[in-house]
């Protein structure tokens, strides 16, 4: 995947028509300065990116769930909130997992990357009730732990590969004894590169 | 394959400049190149020294022609005229015997000195060459070719630049100095 964030593509012509507009001769070829452009962008990028850190742009105080809690519980909560996972923690705020949609989809029996249509149509090909089990399990049995975290002074460069490489789409923030202090969603760090 | 591909070219031309960029430079050059050979004729000739060589041509082609070029810049004409007559003399001096090899040293020694000190400048090259090729004339001069004709003639060529190039309003001369 390639980063065009924000790159507007110079044409041949582009550079042709600004050199034309200004004086004198300009002993580099189109070819060499729409290189020399794309390589300072991507540099001028990476230091923008470098200068961001987690405690920049994460949401904070977080709605966490506490561990113990029942997993309808957990539903009604994140329903509530309109989020779609949170962090578990511990009576002392210690995290100790990360609850989301995926970790309920699967103890349904369908796959975490389901959509609501799946879901729709797991229900409607099932005798019954799909999501019976979930009646009776705690969050500690359906959360995914030990959780991804990453500390306040991790860059925004190091949370997207974070983002990719796991597969996830919330970051909880923690200090290095484990203490909840924020979180970043993908939708945090996509409004981090451009507005600020 | 890809080697092969590669002489195709990836790009175009630059654009043609504007007339008055072309009346400039014409204006640069016969201003910077009458100053030479009237100095040579009314001060020079009496010596016997020469300051007109081909190099100056090139140099006038850079610095009245593409006076924005980091090749045109004080830095590249003076360093790269200096530092290759001081190579293309020497190359002459060790390999006189093979004038062969000393033309293809001095030049090539040349273009590595000036880019180790960041002074490339085409004409420098010239500058080397003509130290060994120039005949009798310039090798009894020595390393008083660095002086007259190449540092001597180099100062008045970048005055001219300097002060023809400014006069324009949307031209400028150097970007940069040292």
């Amino acid at each position: 995947m390639k980063d065009q964030c924000g790159l507007l593509d110079l044409t041949e012509d582009d550079v042709l028509e600004a050199m034309r507009s200004m004086q004198g001769y300009v002993d580099i070829t189109p070819g060499t300065f729409r290189e020399i452009y794309a390589l300072a962008y991507e540099m001028a990028l990476t230091r923008v990116r470098s200068m961001g850190q987690a405690r920049d742009i994460m949401s904070s105080p977080v709605h966490s769930l506490q561990l113990g809690m029942s997993a309808l519980e957990a539903a009604h909560i994140l329903a509530r909130h309109g989020i779609s996972g949170a962090p578990v923690v511990t009576a002392q705020s210690k995290i100790c997992g990360v609850v989301s949609e995926k970790d309920f989809l699967r103890h349904m029996g369908l796959a975490g990357t389901a959509s609501f249509m799946a879901v729709i149509a797991a229900s409607l090909d099932t005798q019954g009730c799909i999501s019976t089990d979930l009646r009776t399990l705690l969050i500690d049995d359906i959360m995914t732990a030990p959780p991804v975290t990453a500390l306040p002074e991790t860059t925004l460069a190091d949370i997207s590969a974070i983002f990719t490489e796991r597969v996830i789409n919330r970051l909880p923030i923690c200090d290095a004894d484990g203490y909840l202090l924020g979180i970043v969603t993908r939708t945090d760090l996509v409004a981090s590169l451009c507005w600020r | 394959m890809e080697y092969f591909r590669k002489m195709r070219g990836t790009t175009q031309s630059p654009p043609r400049v504007r007339s008055s960029e072309m009346l400039w430079s014409w204006i640069g050059a016969f201003l910077g190149m009458s100053l030479m050979g009237l100095v040579q004729s009314i001060w020079l000739d009496s010596q016997g020294q020469t300051l007109l060589i081909a190099s100056f041509g090139a140099t006038s082609v850079l610095v009245y022609g593409a006076v924005r070029s980091p090749l045109a810049q004080p830095r590249n004409v003076f360093g790269g005229h200096v530092l290759s007559a001081l190579v293309g003399v020497a190359a002459w001096n060790i390999l006189g015997a093979w004038p062969w090899l000393a033309a293809a040293v001095a030049v090539a020694t040349a273009i590595v000195l000036m880019h180790l000190t960041k002074t490339l400048h085409p004409p420098g090259g010239a500058t080397a060459l003509n130290a060994v090729i120039g005949g009798e004339a310039v090798h009894t001069l020595g390393f008083w070719y660095v002086l007259t004709p190449v540092a001597f003639g180099v100062v008045l060529l970048l005055c001219v630049a300097v002060l023809v190039n400014n006069i324009p309003h949307n031209r400028r001369y150097p970007e940069f100095w040292f």
